[in-house]
């Protein structure tokens, strides 16, 4: 049962880097200090540069609608490896970033992928793990 | 199979509870795979970052070195060392932290390395304009080995929960959830042999009462 308690512990704590509450890009861009409170308390922090690429990339009509960080969510269901990114503007932006086309509100997006994205988009990217 | 019969209770109530632990189990190993697989992605990531950070501030600091060098050859050991004393020697660094799956990752932040001569704190009267320039070498060098001891320490952070995921994920895969589904075969044939039991038993039952009848 011991083993049981640890799981769930490790279980309830996969999420806690994720914000309270998103803000957009506009916001963030407007902002002396981009950045989000954590479900855990802390804080995350924009790199200014991050989001100079996100306003160069997305049209500033899409700036209300780009909401920070962009989470890649990480579900078992899709197979090891594979992440799907959520949202018309988050998954626009990321294809536009993979040079892949995004279909609608959603996007999958393959481990060699995910790689790249983070290494473009450090902090204004977070994984989500997608309980069951 | 002994040490599994030993610590379950081969009972309908049990073989329930057991379903839903390794449903738990399987979930939990899913998603910490998923997260060792993010973890080794990110390791990797600034690894190539250390790479490129280390050999960058090497240069630089070669660079330096080669200036001073040739500063204190100009100017004199002595006078290099009395200017490297004046100098001041205060740098403002904002340290915040960015998260990475949980794991608390330091970001530095240095406002300004590289000053100007005259916020530097010697004397400009009695120093050469060479001093200057093995001040900007060495101002780019600190800059680069900032940004260098946030990487190092990203990657010993990431390093430290890598190991530890991996192990819950190996204690999982190797450990729990076969045990648990060792434990539910065992109650699995228990319950069936339990109601071949029966069956005989109420068949041997009828056959006495016909018998007697």
């Amino acid at each position: 049962m011991n083993a049981d308690r640890v799981l769930k512990f490790e279980l309830s704590r996969l999420n806690v880097h994720l914000p309270e509450r998103r803000i957009s890009l506009k916001e963030a861009l407007e902002s002396t200090k981009p950045q989000v409170a954590t479900r855990d308390g802390s804080i995350h922090r924009f790199k200014r540069e991050e989001l100079d690429l996100l306003a160069k990339t997305v049209p500033e009509a899409g700036w209300e609608k780009l909401y920070l960080p962009i989470l890649i969510a990480l579900d078992p269901k899709l197979g090891r490896g594979a992440a799907r990114i959520t949202g018309g503007a988050e998954a626009k932006v990321v294809g536009q970033i993979l040079g892949k086309k995004s279909m609608g509100e959603e996007l999958l997006i393959y481990r060699p992928e995910v790689a790249v994205v983070r290494r473009k988009l450090p902090t204004t990217t977070q994984y989500f793990f997608v309980p069951r | 199979m002994a040490a599994v019969a030993a610590a379950v209770a081969p009972t309908r109530m049990e073989f329930l509870k057991l379903k839903q632990r390794v449903s738990l189990a399987q979930r939990g190993h899913d998603l910490l795979r998923e997260k060792m697989d993010a973890l080794v992605i990110e390791f990797f990531e600034v690894l190539r970052n250390i790479g490129k950070a280390r050999a960058g501030a090497l240069k630089q600091l070669s660079l330096a070195h080669q200036a001073i060098s040739v500063c204190s050859a100009v100017m004199g050991t002595i006078e290099t060392r009395q200017a490297s004393r004046e100098a001041k020697r205060e740098l403002e660094v904002e340290i915040s932290t960015r998260y990475v799956m949980g794991i608390v990752v330091p970001t530095l932040e240095v406002e300004r390395v590289e000053r100007d001569a005259l916020a530097r704190g010697y004397s400009l009267h009695t120093t050469s304009s060479l001093l200057d320039e093995a001040s900007k070498e060495f101002e780019k060098a600190l800059g680069l080995l900032v940004k260098l001891a946030e990487l190092e320490e990203s990657a010993r952070a990431i390093a430290r929960e890598l190991e530890r995921t991996k192990r819950r994920v190996n204690a999982l895969e190797y450990i729990l959830i076969p045990r648990l589904k060792a434990a539910l075969k065992f109650i699995e044939m228990r319950l069936d042999e339990m109601e071949r039991e029966n069956f005989s038993r109420l068949k041997r039952i009828k056959a006495m009462l016909e018998a007697m009848a």
